[in-house]
């Protein structure tokens, strides 16, 4: 009889205990249970310096803001995946940290191609997916839904609004002849320079559109032909790395930084001189565009911001690592304006937020959910400041540069 | 259009022919005599260029550095060859021509990995040497030394390899062995080994030619493909195994794209392919190649 009863109280005992474990335990958790951010990019292969850069900036932000004590007394984590360059691969990952890490958050990526396959399985899993590095307009016009937003300049400003306004403030050329590599960026590139540089200059004209193979390096019969064109300027579209390099070399011998101005808008990126030696070719007196010109941006925060990405990764540090730094602020911000991180009150508290960053006031615009990202335009030129080529005389271009509204909705067919 | 703008177009033209002829002349030689159409031709080219990278980096201060390196680099090219032919191309000439390509194609995705293993991504520079670094004024354009020296390298190329083929008892039984392996055989030629030779000597030309045109282009993955497809155009047009269908094919390809840009810009990407199609029409064993 005692041991039956014995057997009793441990058996309810324990059914007690049970409970009141499994009633106590969810709301411990909850206080502790960090807000998760699945960053994916390209993290091997000839392109890792971008997702490299682009995770350590994103890394150094969960740090101070942890420090810091998190958002809404939950710590940040960053979960790092690599999209090997291939949309299959990426779609995979961004699936894996939904449904298996359960992220809060998605972000990345360079490729535009695989921003694409992330943006569309965000739209369906109703995430929240943050664009670090890619470029393609089409994602936050064409094929824009409210879950995407882009922490990164676009291919407007890049390839073809920077560049125009650029021009128009400092040169004005009149006589314009361009070349490109002939693909969708040579030709969209283009396009927007002209629309551009031709509503600013109106008396300019492009008198003459030359295109080379996609990957090709060999430009002497185009060279000759904008020697003796009567062209005051060339504008380069979308020819980049080793095509690049190649034209420089054959566009210097053939005496054309002398004759003209050169717009390259693809020589101002750091991530171009990656093995660039003292002595090697460089494009000298081309007029370029830089997302994040470390050097000559002032602040203690900016030097120290760069110096600590220096560190971490052995690399300069990429415009990708301001992107993702100022992106996991960006949802530190908006999920302590929403009080919590439901994506809809995520997606009312990003709209219209100002950013207060390093670089200056950062509006994201509620329309299309394109930060306002600065571009930066100067002249290349090689001193002993630094170890690569870069831009100089920088001048700063913000909102101007970008596709406005009225133009998107046109795009959008609304 | 002045007398200049034409006058330019056209060295511009000749200047990319030459160089094309320089990248291209080893395929048209090894598909000549083996009939073998080495894919892989981009590809020792590019290995070529990154194995000249390495030997002018590594003997910087040297003066003079590029121009051994134009010596040793083309050699190691024609050894990499040599293992190749003698390895793995030996075994499969009975087999059918679709198994070379599959092999040659390997061959690209391998030495294009070995390159990104070796020399990392990125891409590298070579620099023109002394003494062609400066410019000269030819029909009112300033014209590049160095792009000269390629247009006399071309023609040095195309004579040297002429007097090779015609004028040396080597040339003769190289000659002997394309026309007719079977008698050359019955007659006592060690046909295996000429194979081999041929196919080291047009590794040679490409790697040759990856010494030559970096310093003026890029020392880059992908170059490999970028190159080879030019290639295949010249040696149809100019007919395969033909040399001096290789150098006629070049020129004209050179000269097409050149007034292609000139006149018709828009259409000047096309310009080798639609050549190539109105060829492989009127004349598919190209211009100077000979009808199976």
């Amino acid at each position: 009889m005692g041991r039956i009863a014995l057997k009793a109280v441990g058996l309810i005992a324990a059914v007690w205990f049970l409970t009141v474990f499994i009633f106590l335990t969810p709301a411990v958790q909850a206080a502790e249970k960090p807000i998760k951010i699945g960053f994916i990019h390209t993290m091997s292969g000839p392109i890792s310096m971008y997702g490299i850069a682009s995770s350590a900036g994103a890394q150094i932000a969960v740090d101070e803001i942890n420090a810091g004590g998190g958002v809404l007394g939950r710590k940040l984590e960053l979960i790092v995946r690599d999209d090997k360059l291939s949309p299959e691969t990426g779609l995979r990952e961004a699936k894996d940290l939904v449904l298996k890490n359960e992220v809060d958050f998605l972000t990345g990526t360079i490729s535009s191609a695989v921003a694409l396959a992330i943006s569309d399985y965000a739209s369906k899993a109703k995430k929240l997916y943050f664009i670090n590095i890619a470029q393609s307009t089409q994602m936050t016009e064409e094929k824009f839904h409210p879950y995407v937003f882009r922490f990164t300049t676009n291919a407007t400003p890049y390839f073809g609004y920077g560049p125009a306004i650029a021009l128009a403030q400092t040169f004005k050329s009149k006589k314009i002849i361009s070349l490109g590599w002939d693909y969708e960026a040579g030709k969209n590139g283009l396009k927007q320079f002209k629309e551009k540089y031709l509503e600013l200059v109106p008396d300019a004209k492009i008198i003459d559109e030359l295109w080379a193979p996609i990957g090709s390096t060999d430009f002497t019969a185009q060279i000759t032909k904008i020697a003796n064109s009567g062209a005051d300027c060339i504008y380069l579209a979308a020819i980049y790395g080793g095509g690049e390099l190649a034209f420089t070399k054959q566009a210097q011998a053939f005496g054309l930084y002398e004759k003209m101005k050169m717009v390259q808008p693809s020589a101002g990126d750091i991530e171009s001189w990656s093995n660039w030696k003292q002595g090697d070719p460089n494009p000298k007196g081309a007029l370029t565009t830089c997302r994040y010109p470390f050097w000559a941006l002032k602040g203690e925060k900016n030097a120290a911001f760069a110096k600590k990405v220096l560190e971490m990764t052995k690399l300069e540090p990429s415009y990708g690592s301001l992107n993702a730094y100022i992106t996991v602020y960006a949802i530190k911000d908006a999920v302590t304006k929403a009080g919590s991180t439901d994506t809809e009150k995520v997606i009312k508290a990003l709209e219209g937020m100002t950013m207060k960053t390093f670089v200056g006031d950062v509006k994201m615009r509620a329309f299309d959910h394109q930060a306002m990202m600065p571009t930066w335009y100067g002249i290349m030129d090689v001193t002993p400041a630094l170890p690569f080529p870069h831009i100089t005389n920088i001048k700063q271009l913000g909102e101007e540069s970008y596709h406005t509204i009225d133009q998107i909705k046109k795009i959008r067919g609304q | 259009m002045t007398f200049e703008a034409l006058a330019g177009q056209t060295i511009s033209g000749i200047s990319l022919g030459m160089v094309w002829f320089l990248i291209a002349v080893g395929l048209s030689i090894i598909f000549g005599t083996l009939k073998v159409l080495n894919l892989a031709h981009g590809s020792l080219y590019m290995l070529g260029s990154y194995t000249c990278y390495q030997v002018t980096t590594s003997l910087a201060p040297l003066a003079g550095n590029f121009w051994l390196a134009v010596l040793l680099a083309p050699l190691v090219v024609a050894l990499v060859g040599g293992l190749i032919e003698v390895f793995l191309l030996r075994p499969i000439y009975k087999a059918e021509m679709l198994y070379q390509y599959i092999l040659t194609f390997a061959l690209v995705l391998i030495i294009a990995e070995v390159c990104k293993i070796i020399w990392g991504a990125g891409y590298h520079s070579i620099s023109v040497p002394w003494p062609f670094k400066g410019s000269v004024r030819l029909f009112g354009l300033t014209f590049p030394q160095y792009n000269l020296f390629l247009i006399v390298m071309g023609a040095v190329v195309f004579m040297g390899l002429r007097l090779l083929i015609n004028h040396t008892s080597l040339g003769r039984i190289i000659r002997a062995v394309t026309h007719n392996r079977e008698m050359a055989n019955a007659l006592g030629v060690n046909v295996p080994w000429v194979y081999t030779g041929v196919f080291m000597l047009g590794s040679w030309l490409a790697g040759l030619a990856g010494c030559l045109w970096p310093p003026m282009s890029a020392v880059t993955l992908g170059s490999d493909m970028a190159v080879v497809i030019d290639c295949f155009i010249i040696v149809v047009i100019g007919g395969l195994g033909s040399l001096s269908g290789a150098f006629l094919g070049a020129i004209i390809l050179g000269l097409t794209t050149a007034y292609g840009v000139l006149f018709v810009p828009k259409l000047a990407v096309a310009f080798g392919f639609i050549l190539m199609v109105i060829i492989l029409i009127i004349r598919p064993w190209g211009l100077l190649g000979e009808p199976e």
